[in-house]
């Protein structure tokens, strides 16, 4: 395992990293060593008390003091070591961004030196426009070609056409309204006519139902 | 390692002494094999047991039941652990035979893996908390991953370091990973 032939994907930084993550191992490590050794001591100091030995107790608690100095100072290396550690880090990501900033300018580049720069484009946009108006000068020849009678004759069909889609009423130009059958009704009688129209289907309709009731009894 | 809350007993383990005799009958054999297994794997995870001594554990809670006044013989507790050495059983174990390696051995007492998830598991597990935490590519020490702060709560947290170093073997094999450094700081960088 820890000779394992190291690969290309491991690079002397990683290798850096390591040698600073170990080193805060052993500091984490120390640093729980002397946790407990300056709780232990503190026991050690009650149980003195307790025996009544107070000079003892005095220097365990001095040991202690001593000991959590050390927790103090750890405490600092530790921090500057992993800033340091994240720091690294920080730059070995920015390393990256960079890379995949160079690689897209690179390709960039590429693509734009495929289309030949700017002198290319113009050139060929210039083209473009030569051939446009090659064009046109060709539909212009082939419209010019015909005569004023086959113009004329092409008129006459679109205005045949025209008519045939319109329908003869077109040619029709006044319609007159019917001649009233019925006599007019005023507006105060309709109601009542309404009313009257009504009932008479109201009758029709019982006649209607009487006699298809009528039957059954038969 | 001291438990952490109450290991709670199957009912058959708490109340039914032909538990603690290996049966006759190869069918009942089979099934009473296969509830020890199983109550080994669970009381292994529970205590964050990774290795079995046999006549260490031989008297405690897990094989000795007190109120029962019973208790798996060592012979049949090797029989039990052997058996679940074997593709049978899982593989759930593994005899730890003297100066590394693994496999074979033959009965008498030993120390076993308890594998209530083997290494390959490990592996995955470990993998997956990497993804999790966003540190792929990121060099991480042995000891960060098993005792750091970043990986507290983690099952693999306080695993055994030769469980640990078989996972990321598997995992190198792979491709997934790369273990360097020298002996006893290695640190091991994911993919």
């Amino acid at each position: 395992m820890g000779n394992t032939p190291s690969s290309h994907k491991i690079s002397a930084q990683d290798r850096a990293i390591l040698d600073m993550k170990n080193q805060r191992d052993k500091l984490h490590q120390y640093q729980q060593r002397i946790t407990i050794v300056t709780d232990r001591e503190t026991e050690i100091a009650r149980e003195c008390l307790a025996r009544g030995d107070k000079s003892k107790a005095l220097l365990a608690l001095r040991r202690k003091k001593f000991q959590q100095s050390l927790l103090a100072k750890t405490d600092a290396q530790l921090q500057t070591l992993e800033e340091l550690t994240s720091s690294v880090e920080f730059a070995q990501v920015q390393k990256d961004v960079m890379f995949g900033l160079q690689q897209g300018t690179k390709v960039l580049k590429q693509i734009n030196a495929e289309m030949g720069g700017i002198e290319n484009v113009e050139k060929l946009m210039g083209e473009n426009e030569e051939a446009r108006a090659y064009q046109r000068e060709i539909s212009e020849m082939l419209g010019g070609q015909m005569s004023n009678q086959d113009e004329d004759e092409v008129e006459d069909e679109l205005e045949a056409l025209e008519g045939e889609i319109l329908g003869s009423k077109a040619e029709e130009a006044v319609e007159f309204p019917d001649a009233p059958q019925k006599e007019p009704v005023f507006a105060g009688e309709l109601k009542a006519v309404g009313q009257q129209k009504a009932r008479a289907r109201a009758r029709a309709a019982e006649r209607a139902a009487a006699q298809a009731a009528e039957p059954m009894f038969a | 390692m001291p438990p952490t809350t109450d290991f709670t007993f199957p009912t058959y383990h708490q109340s039914y002494p032909p538990f603690y005799t290996l049966q006759p009958n190869h069918q009942t054999l089979t099934s009473q094999l296969r509830k020890w297994s199983r109550l080994i794997q669970r009381y292994a995870r529970h205590h964050s047991l990774f290795k079995l001594s046999l006549p260490a554990t031989i008297d405690s809670p897990l094989f000795k039941n007190v109120s029962l006044k019973k208790r798996l013989s060592l012979q049949d507790a090797t029989k039990v652990l052997d058996w679940m050495c074997t593709d049978e059983g899982g593989r759930r174990a593994e005899k730890i035979v003297e100066g590394g390696g693994g496999g074979g051995g033959g009965g008498g007492a030993g120390v076993y893996w308890i594998w209530w998830k083997r290494p390959e598991e490990w592996g995955e597990e470990i993998v997956g908390w990497v993804e999790r935490t966003g540190q792929k590519g990121v060099v991480l020490t042995l000891y960060e991953l098993t005792a750091g702060e970043g990986s507290r709560g983690e099952e693999f947290w306080g695993m055994d370091g030769e469980v640990l170093r078989r996972a990321l073997a598997g995992l190198v094999r792979k491709g997934r990973a790369q273990v360097f450094g020298g002996e006893g700081e290695e640190g091991v960088k994911f993919f």
